[in-house]
């Protein structure tokens, strides 16, 4: 039945409906929370069963397929992760709180009509939807100090997002003009047709630019500090992980529509990869602030995961999407520990996580594997998803790329390990113990089963991926 | 051949660059002015030069829809709130550093030369028949057919934002 192909958005949409119902009284913020955190779980559930549904929607612009129900699974694993361990949501003031939670399932929503959309207004719009609740989340913050910060940081976010959409539309209308479809399915053809031409490569560029910004490759980065610093740590959890994984799957889809002849796109990527990587490892190791720290990580995380698309081969797609999926989990088990280290939901500098294996040991393990699976060190997840790009760029014939991969590996080792160094030498004696509830214990455990788990044992998730890319290839 | 300007074609092709050159007037006045009125105005003009380039591509519902939002709706709201918030004539923008201007044109220079040269030298699409008549009719067709999705969607999207500026604007339940 079609109506069930649609049942994860259908699911949301609805529960969107209900969270907007209960906003317009005078809720406070634990019921909205709670029924958030329902929708969310029930939601996962519902993406969980759909997995193997097949089909295609609204006039064909809307396409069910393995690719994108693991996708969604993700995205709803991800959003429920940051809902589960934002118990208190201490940034944000009660009286707004029913509306932060309505625009991050909304945002959710986004993402997940994104990865199911094979034509390009319609993943523009479904892009749309996510950033407009995104530009909302960030001024949510309670005004700390009376600094504004959050207020700069947003403006900030909309401005360079909207230079970014500007960007992708206009390769948008390239595209259409070359080819007179917007369907995914009618510019494949055509397009791999005229891969000599520049016009064609640079659309493909132009709308790669807007996926860019969501995963903070190099020329579209500069908003990331700011917004991450700025924006209320719960909400830069969800910036800083869960839109990424959309953006690394929209990306893989548009440069899958690159044949091997299209030197010019390879070498921008190879570009935009080294650039990535210098920049933001480079950066990080003078930060103080711990979340702009993770900011400026995350921008050399793209740089890695871009070593996947370069190859234009299976292998490298498949790369990219475990790599992302992994960044995802670390990602997460690091905000976690920040949101509850933090007090009042204020900004942690890193000498703040001073002793923090004293104050709460399960924090502070938490914490050290989030960092150690960052840098890239054995057996965790980002070990293996490092190791697997490098030697796929390797074999793909790009050895002077994996040389600065692997040097940039070993810059970012130094800012992630003092990370750690300072949560397990650091002297925190005057500080109080920290209060963790049993939920916020479950979620890191599990974050660091699954951070170990996908590092030692990474033939599942690579299956699930290959068979994913296969689809829309 | 040089297509002489007394023919439908020439005339024609005047009208376009006429169009054309309202637009970038009306931009770079809304870029380089001071005053912000100006610079309102300015944007104004660019939108009725940008609606007029629409008519001419026959699309005239789309030309008529621009002047009513763009130049009816939102170039007036953004007077309302300029006159709102700006109590002086001497409240002006600040003048930037010197060397943002010449570097802005050489940028904007080489990238409208590399853009034009690409426009030029690319065959472009062609469809076989016109495309559609750009009636109302064909593009509510359009909007709930092969466009439907991103019709609905956008609804969504609209929602969001009418709640978001609510919920930023008013700070809240205790003030509303």
């Amino acid at each position: 039945m079609k109506l069930m192909l649609f049942a994860p958005e259908l699911f949301l949409l609805f529960g969107a409906l209900a969270l907007f119902f209960l906003s317009t009284g005078k809720a406070g913020g634990k019921k909205a929370r709670a029924l958030t955190v329902s929708i969310a779980l029930v939601n996962v559930l519902i993406c969980f069963a759909s997995l193997r549904s097949e089909g295609l929607l609204f006039y064909d612009a809307y396409k069910i397929d393995f690719f994108s129900q693991v996708l969604k699974l993700f995205i709803s694993l991800g959003f429920s992760v940051v809902l589960l361990f934002s118990s208190e949501l201490k940034g944000v003031e009660d009286e707004v709180r029913a509306e932060y939670y309505l625009f991050l399932l909304l945002s959710t929503l986004g993402l997940i009509m994104m990865v199911s959309s094979v034509e390009l207004l319609t993943m523009f719009i479904a892009l749309e939807l996510s950033s407009y609740s995104l530009y909302l989340l960030v001024p949510m913050r309670t005004d700390r100090g009376g600094l504004r910060v959050q207020m700069e940081a947003a403006i900030k976010y909309i401005l360079f997002g909207v230079v970014a959409t500007g960007v992708m539309l206009f390769g948008m209308s390239y595209l259409f003009g070359l080819t007179g479809t917007t369907y995914f399915v009618e510019l494949l053809p055509k397009l791999q047709m005229m891969m000599g031409s520049p016009v064609a490569l640079i659309a493909i560029a132009m709308v790669m630019g807007g996926f860019f910004f969501k995963l903070a490759v190099f020329p579209f980065h500069f908003w990331v500090p700011d917004v991450y610093q700025g924006a209320s740590n719960e909400t830069t959890a969800f910036i800083a992980s869960v839109p990424k994984v959309a953006a690394v799957a929209m990306l893989i889809r548009i440069t899958a529509l690159v044949t091997p002849e299209a030197q010019a796109i390879v070498n921008m990527l190879i570009v935009l990869s080294v650039c990535s990587m210098l920049y933001g490892n480079l950066v990080a190791l003078v930060q103080t602030d711990i979340k702009r720290m993770l900011g400026f990580s995350g921008i050399a995380h793209a740089g890695y995961v871009l070593l996947g698309l370069v190859t234009l081969q299976e292998a490298g797609y498949v790369t990219a999407f475990y790599y992302i999926v992994g960044y995802l989990v670390m990602n997460l088990a690091g905000f976690l520990v920040i949101c509850k280290v933090s007090q009042q939901g204020e900004n942690l500098a890193i000498a703040d996580l001073a002793g923090l294996h004293r104050r709460s040991p399960l924090l502070a393990l938490t914490l050290a594997v989030s960092m150690f699976a960052m840098a890239g060190i054995p057996p965790f997840v980002g070990f293996m998803g490092k190791f697997m790009l490098l030697t796929g760029a390797y074999k793909a014939g790009h050895l002077a790329l994996v040389i600065i991969a692997a040097i940039n590996t070993a810059i970012s080792i130094y800012y992630y390990l003092s990370v750690v160094r300072v949560t397990y030498a650091g002297n925190g004696e005057e500080q109080p113990l920290l209060q963790v509830d049993g939920m916020t214990k479950a979620v890191s455990v599990a974050l660091v089963l699954v951070i170990i788990a996908l590092g030692v044992v990474p033939n599942q998730l690579l299956q699930v991926a290959t068979s994913a890319i296969r689809t829309i290839l | 051949m040089e297509p002489s300007l007394f023919t439908v074609e020439g005339l024609a092709g005047l009208l376009f660059l006429g169009l054309l050159g309202v637009t970038l007037a009306g931009a770079v006045i809304a870029t380089c002015s001071t005053n912000l009125i100006r610079a309102v105005a300015g944007l104004a003009l660019c939108f009725l030069g940008v609606a007029g380039l629409y008519y001419y591509l026959n699309s005239p519902f789309v030309a008529l829809m621009q002047i009513l939002i763009y130049v009816g709706a939102i170039c007036v709201t953004i007077i309302f709130a300029v006159m709102l918030a700006e109590s002086s004539e001497l409240k002006r923008l600040r003048q930037r550093n010197g060397l943002i201007g010449p570097l802005g044109i050489l940028a904007s220079g080489i990238l409208s030369w590399a853009l034009a040269g690409m426009a030029l030298k690319t065959e472009w699409y062609k469809s076989a028949c016109q495309a559609n008549d750009g009636s109302l009719a064909r593009l509510g067709e359009a909007l709930l057919t092969t466009y439907s999705m991103s019709f609905e969607l956008i609804s969504v999207v609209l929602f969001v934002a009418i709640v978001g500026s609510l919920v930023l604007a008013r700070a809240g339940r205790s003030k509303a």
